[in-house]
């Protein structure tokens, strides 16, 4: 089978140093997107374990099959959980989540707890869609913009580029610096338009260095024009799969002018981090699941 | 108790038809909101107003730029594709230059005993845009009476005056009912009516209003109102988007639409001179924003309306390209965010990406409340 570049490292993790069961809040998020699928799953409103893999073909499969994973060694059990919440495009389809948040409201307090609360302004990268958030110190939301129309600039089309060049998905932004002078940018971010432009530059002898290079460069310059129009506030932070992606960011942060703050954790996670934070909270609140149950019982 | 307004609503056509066939009276479409319709009435001509029907469509590329807005496109197409053939006249009143050109074409390949272009004044600002006006409301008089072959007189214009007042008041109680802390009319339900207003004999859908008003107070609403919005902005009869908005945690309370408020908000006075009572009505009316200049009275009107109705948001609706509209999105955004009203905006075209705007309506509403959540 032909080796497929494109695919990203899939993985579950969780804290050995911790048994979750001296916890007292036992909570959940689950991000379904339409590449991307995670799970996070805390304990006191500290992050106890997670999984990030590739979305299917089925949002209520992708939810269980995410979860699952993030379950997996815990010894936690789904009627552990005192709450969970769905975000991402297949929020609505989580058959275990008890509320649905979107996953603009998610990535605003995910960013918040990851990059800490001097954050105002989030870039959200993710597979097909792109969204630049404003929010408060809280991860409040204050305004956003998302991409319109199209998902050109996205995790997707990285991933159709990385098969394009045969170059690793974790590489592409690495290779991409690799060049000697910036060679001017694709001209269409659209990934259909911009993989025909990038077959003829590598037919006229480009390097694929260069071609990664133009690319990365049209997709920085194609999410500095949203977050021009929401207004960038400092400080600035990435979340989603493209954080990872040097030559997007670099470039991007040489055209704002501004450099953004290093996660604390995969900035994958981030929508399934805020889901399960707003589900902590909901808990604290006395909203939970088995609060409200007990109430209900008596 | 809404559903005679939904069924006018879906079946436009077959009101106008059925209508012409029962009365034997002539119907006129209308290009835009800004037609004296009084004028019609007291000729006993049925005014449809001309509007899209949400599909995609192949024939109007020959006629309109590109870059004119979506609204005029799916209005042509409507003429091209045949879907208005029981017209017996069309007319305009200036108000842009897309729907403008819509009129043209049509004009120029859909055949019509009746076309009339009635030049409207775009600086409804000035002294001289009332007797400019009643000059122009003359001029279209005298078309009309020539079409119809008899003079109408002032007992006929007092019926056309009285017809569209009456609708306008009851139109005005409907939305009364919008401004209570659980209001007993929703936005879907306001649309149907005010949309359907447009192209229903008005006395026949002033006759039904009034009927669903005399229901309303013991009506028992068992929706959450959710968060309490308003719409402003183009030309907007989409059902599907309000629809959406309002099965998401909202409640639309009130609108500045020219399918909306625009449309109804203000009556035509009594004045001796039927004439210049109905060109004061047509000028001092809530602006197109085509019209609205040198001072922007849209924005303190809106934000009145905003106050009024209790709003705690504001979806700002522009048709693509629209360009009057366009050139007061941002300061409108800015004034009302200035005043404490946070806003969503969204491009509409000749359909709507629900599932895209449903993310961003549920993340508005999320920004907006939510507080729970912190």
């Amino acid at each position: 089978m032909a080796k497929e570049y494109w695919r990203w490292k899939e993985y579950n993790w969780r804290d050995e140093k911790r048994d979750w069961r001296d916890g007292k809040v036992i909570t959940g998020g689950v991000d379904v997107g339409s590449v991307s699928s995670q799970a996070v799953i805390m304990v006191d409103g500290e992050i106890y374990a997670f999984s990030n893999m590739r979305t299917g073909s089925n949002s209520p499969d992708s939810a269980v099959n995410a979860m699952n994973w993030a379950l997996e060694e815990t010894g936690i059990s789904m009627d552990d959980f005192d709450f969970i919440v769905g975000t991402g495009y297949g929020r609505v389809n989580v058959p275990y989540a008890d509320k649905a948040i979107t996953e603009i409201a998610c990535h605003a307090r995910g960013g918040n707890y990851m990059y800490g609360p001097t954050v105002r302004t989030i870039l959200d990268m993710g597979g097909q869609d792109c969204k630049a958030i404003l929010c408060d110190e809280r991860g409040k939301v204050t305004n956003f913009l998302m991409n319109d129309k199209c998902a050109a600039g996205t995790g997707r089309g990285m991933e159709v580029f990385a098969d394009l060049l045969n170059v690793s998905i974790e590489e592409v932004g690495d290779l991409s610096l690799d060049v000697e002078e910036e060679p001017p940018p694709v001209s269409s971010t659209c990934v259909v338009f911009a993989k025909s432009e990038a077959s003829q530059l590598l037919r006229d002898g480009w390097s694929r260095s260069r071609v990664l290079a133009a690319y990365c460069s049209a997709m920085a310059h194609r999410v500095f024009s949203l977050l021009e129009r929401v207004g960038v506030q400092k400080d600035f932070a990435i979340t989603g799969g493209i954080a990872k992606n040097t030559g997007v960011v670099s470039r991007l942060e040489k055209e704002l002018g501004l450099t953004a703050l290093q996660p604390r954790h995969d900035t994958q996670i981030a929508g399934a981090l805020g889901a399960a934070l707003f589900a902590t909270t909901l808990v604290e609140k006395g909203k939970g699941r088995k609060k409200s149950q007990t109430a209900v019982t008596g | 108790m809404f559903s005679k307004f939904e069924t006018w609503y879906r079946d436009r056509h077959d009101y106008a038809k059925s209508w012409k066939e029962k009365t034997g009276g002539k119907v006129f479409g209308c290009f835009c909101s800004y037609v004296p319709e009084e004028i019609l009435v007291a000729a006993d001509i049925l005014p449809v107003r001309v509007l899209g029907n949400h599909q995609p469509q192949d024939v109007t590329e020959p006629h309109l730029f590109g870059m004119f807005c979506p609204f005029c496109r799916d209005v042509l197409a409507q003429g091209l594709k045949g879907r208005y053939e029981y017209l017996d006249g069309i007319t305009i009143a200036q108000s842009c230059i897309h729907l403008r050109q819509a009129y043209n074409s049509w004009e120029n390949h859909v055949p019509s005993s009746f076309t009339y272009y009635l030049p409207h004044p775009m600086s409804v600002q000035t002294p001289a845009a009332v007797p400019y006006l009643k000059k122009e409301l003359d001029n279209f008089r005298e078309a009309v009476e020539k079409f119809i072959g008899k003079e109408l007189t002032t007992a006929d214009l007092d019926r056309g005056i009285q017809v569209l007042n009456e609708n306008r008041a009851a139109m005005h109680e409907l939305y009364s009912y919008r401004k209570g802390s659980n209001p007993q009319v929703t936005g879907l339900e306001a649309m149907w009516v005010t949309v359907s207003s447009m192209w229903i004999d008005k006395e026949e859908h002033t006759a039904e209003l009034k009927r669903v008003l005399a229901e309303l107070d013991s009506r028992t609403v068992e929706r959450e109102t959710g968060a309490r919005l308003m719409f402003v902005g183009s030309e907007n009869d989409d059902t599907d988007f309000i629809r959406m908005v309002e099965s998401v945690g909202a409640t639309v309370v009130v609108d500045d639409h020219c399918t909306g408020t625009r449309y109804f908000w203000n009556e035509t006075p009594i004045m001796d001179d039927r004439m210049e009572a109905l060109s004061k009505r047509y000028v001092e009316r809530p602006a197109c924003p085509a019209k609205d200049h040198v001072a922007r009275t849209r924005f303190p009107h809106i934000l009145q309306l905003a106050r009024d109705f209790d709003a705690q948001g504001v979806i700002l609706i522009q048709q693509k390209f629209c360009d009057p509209h366009e050139a007061d999105m941002v300061p409108l955004r800015s004034y009302l965010e200035e005043n404490g009203l946070p806003c969503l905006f969204l491009e509409f075209d000749v359909t709507v990406p629900l599932g895209p705007f449903r993310i961003r309506t549920e993340a508005f509403l999320e920004m907006i409340g939510e507080e729970d959540l912190f």
